[in-house]
């Protein structure tokens, strides 16, 4: 090992490609990490004190949670059992199957809510059902999530099928020639295994609901989320007026992650 | 009884079977080199992999159709395959109908110490020994083994071996043990099936298939390694090969003179002479290469008349006594009975 590391370092002309690595992704952190600072820095504490008054931002903050929560369960529901089949199947179309999923993951947002419009939009036959029933797709809770669970769901697919691929097929074997179905299986010997990189994936999708504004700004600017509440306080207050409710934002945001990331040891590793 | 008949399963390129193996309540080895389909064998049964065509039936129920957990038949894997998220008592316990049989199972192969470790933690003995015991746990009606001693170190490989036998014989049910190991595969078969590129080559007692090797191929791998061409010379009253200028007597054997036949001795049968005297079956060469294996003494001794090569395997007491070194003139004797006709004497 210490030749290899040796001669690596030797071999280029005395340069340490680790150090340049560091250096490199050192910067792209700070600048990560610099404007969030400065974002603190900037605000008076009596004007975040305000917009935690604020029963807009408030309003704001309570349809984020619950909308992203939905999503996330949403999307987990319907993700998980694809991301398996996604990492156990052998079918040819499969590969299409995946390109279908990571579709939204490509379209920008506000694409993504004009076509979920031409679906779920009052003058599509589904869309206009729904008004008739007296609960509307657009312009409520249900279109932030239609929006919402739209760009966000692949998420979980994606990593969940990293993370099933990374169960040894040989131990699903080894149980079900035990006597244990499918099922039991999945529940005592897949799942488990596959907990980490599914949370992470969980929490990919929480976090990325929460921030999504483009598609919701088409199909759902009322009840305003939080994202939404930013872009409206830029409008009426500029951006003094926007960067309390923004870090209230960020806030939220980051303790949704830490409540996450703290129910399994850690899903990045 | 574990009754295969006709199985078949193609991979690409590579096609298993048709294997027909009937195991009644015995071990069954099954020998053969990585890539010969073994363990698509077991995996076909054990209903993992989906066969083309055949039938497996156990017990006299036929398995067509039956998911793995359906079926009785419980696998074990070359590194184990214990849940890496538990311990090795939750591994066994996982299969076990109780608490007690847990405990029972861990005294019976040696791992109550390890019980509380993870899975992770354990050797590649312990790892094998809890294996066992999650598949014992799981009342089997048939084990299938997958090269369980594949990846442990020799003395612990060869303790586990021993063990194995009487464990595996006291079960009472079909047992399928595959490996690529010789010596493995006859310690612990009652009988030996030699498998080459999706094939049975040969199916007997581990005695029989290395004394008497229905295929070259089966001789090789069963440590046969003088394996020569000759023609027969003789037969009935007077069964004789021709071979490198000399005419050998050969036990009887079902091929018309002049035919060219192979023939193959194991070399551990080979036996280096003292005495000058011109006898039957003696020839003369030199040594070529010697080779220490530990245990033995390989010695390539290159016939004066031929191209081929003789290897002799010596016990270190008789090559010291024998002080042979490279180039110097030995004297070889190929007892006749020790000579095998490839595919005669099934």
């Amino acid at each position: 090992m210490a030749t290899r590391s040796d001669r690596s370092r030797t071999a280029i002309g005395g340069f340490d490609w680790l150090t340049v690595a560091l250096v490199l992704g050192g910067v792209l952190c700070l600048y990560y990490l610099a404007p969030l600072v400065s974002l603190f820095l900037s605000v008076p504490s009596t004007a975040l004190l305000d917009a935690l008054g604020d029963p807009a931002v408030v309003s704001a903050a309570s349809t984020s949670l619950v909308s992203a929560s939905v999503s996330t369960a949403l999307a987990t529901v319907f993700g998980l059992p694809l991301a398996y089949w996604l990492a156990r199947s052998e079918a040819r179309w499969k590969n299409a199957v995946l390109a279908i999923v990571v579709l939204p993951l490509v379209l920008p947002p506000t694409v993504s809510g004009l076509v979920l419009l031409t679906v779920i939009g009052p003058n599509a036959p589904i869309g206009a059902f729904a008004v008739a029933t007296g609960m509307p797709l657009t312009r409520s809770l249900a279109g932030i999530v239609l929006a919402q669970t739209f760009v966000a769901s692949p998420f979980v697919v994606v990593t969940g099928k990293a993370a099933f691929e990374g169960v040894d097929r040989t131990l699903e074997h080894a149980s079900r020639s035990l006597g244990k179905g499918r099922w039991t299986t999945a529940r005592r010997v897949t799942l488990p295994l596959a907990a980490p990189g599914i949370l992470a994936g969980v929490t990919l999708v929480f976090a990325r609901a929460m921030g999504e504004f483009g598609a919701t700004v088409m199909v759902a600017y009322y009840p305003q989320t939080m994202p939404i509440e930013v872009w409206d306080a830029f409008l009426e207050g500029g951006l003094d007026g926007a960067y309390p409710v923004a870090i209230v934002l960020v806030v939220v945001s980051i303790a949704a992650l830490v409540v996450l990331n703290t129910v399994a040891s850690n899903p990045w590793e | 009884m574990l009754a295969i008949s006709e199985v078949k399963k193609a991979y690409g390129a590579f096609d298993l079977g048709p294997i027909d193996l009937t195991v009644g309540t015995e071990v069954l080895s099954v020998l053969g080199p990585s890539g010969c389909g073994k363990t698509t064998l077991l995996s076909a049964i054990a209903g993992v992999v989906d066969p083309d065509a055949g039938t497996v039936t156990l017990n006299g129920t036929d398995l067509a159709g039956r998911s793995p957990e359906e079926r009785g038949t419980v696998l074990v894997f070359q590194d184990g395959a214990l849940f890496p998220h538990m311990t090795a008592r939750e591994n066994v316990a996982y299969a076990a109908a109780s608490i007690d049989r847990v405990e029972e199972l861990a005294a019976t192969l040696e791992v109550g110490d390890v019980l509380d470790q993870r899975a992770a933690t354990l050797s590649g003995g312990e790892r094998q020994r809890v294996a066992l015991a999650r598949s014992l746990a799981a009342d089997p009606d048939a084990l299938l083994l997958d090269e369980p001693l594949a990846n442990l170190d020799a003395p612990i490989k060869r303790r586990l071996r021993d063990e194995l036998r009487p464990l595996l014989s006291s079960l009472s049910i079909p047992v399928l043990y595959v490996t690529h190991d010789q010596h493995e595969a006859t310690a612990i078969g009652d009988r030996l099936a030699v498998m080459a590129d999706g094939a049975i080559q040969q199916c007997n007692t581990p005695g029989e298939v290395f004394a008497h090797p229905a295929t070259p191929f089966v001789a090789s791998f069963t440590g046969s390694t003088n394996l020569f061409r000759a023609r027969v010379a003789g037969t009935d009253e007077n069964p004789t090969l021709e071979w490198a200028d000399h005419e050998l007597d050969a036990p009887d054997h079902e091929s018309e003179v002049g035919e060219t036949i192979e023939f193959c001795i194991r070399p551990e049968y080979v036996v280096v002479e003292n005495g000058a005297r011109e006898r039957p079956n003696v020839l003369d060469g030199r040594v070529r290469r010697v080779v220490f294996e530990g245990d033995d003494y390989l010695v390539d001794v290159a016939p004066e008349s031929t191209d081929d090569t003789i290897q002799v395997t010596l016990s270190p007491p008789v090559y010291d006594r024998l002080e042979l070194a490279d180039g110097e003139r030995v004297r070889l004797s190929l007892p006749s009975d020790a000579i095998h006709v490839i595919g005669a004497g099934e």
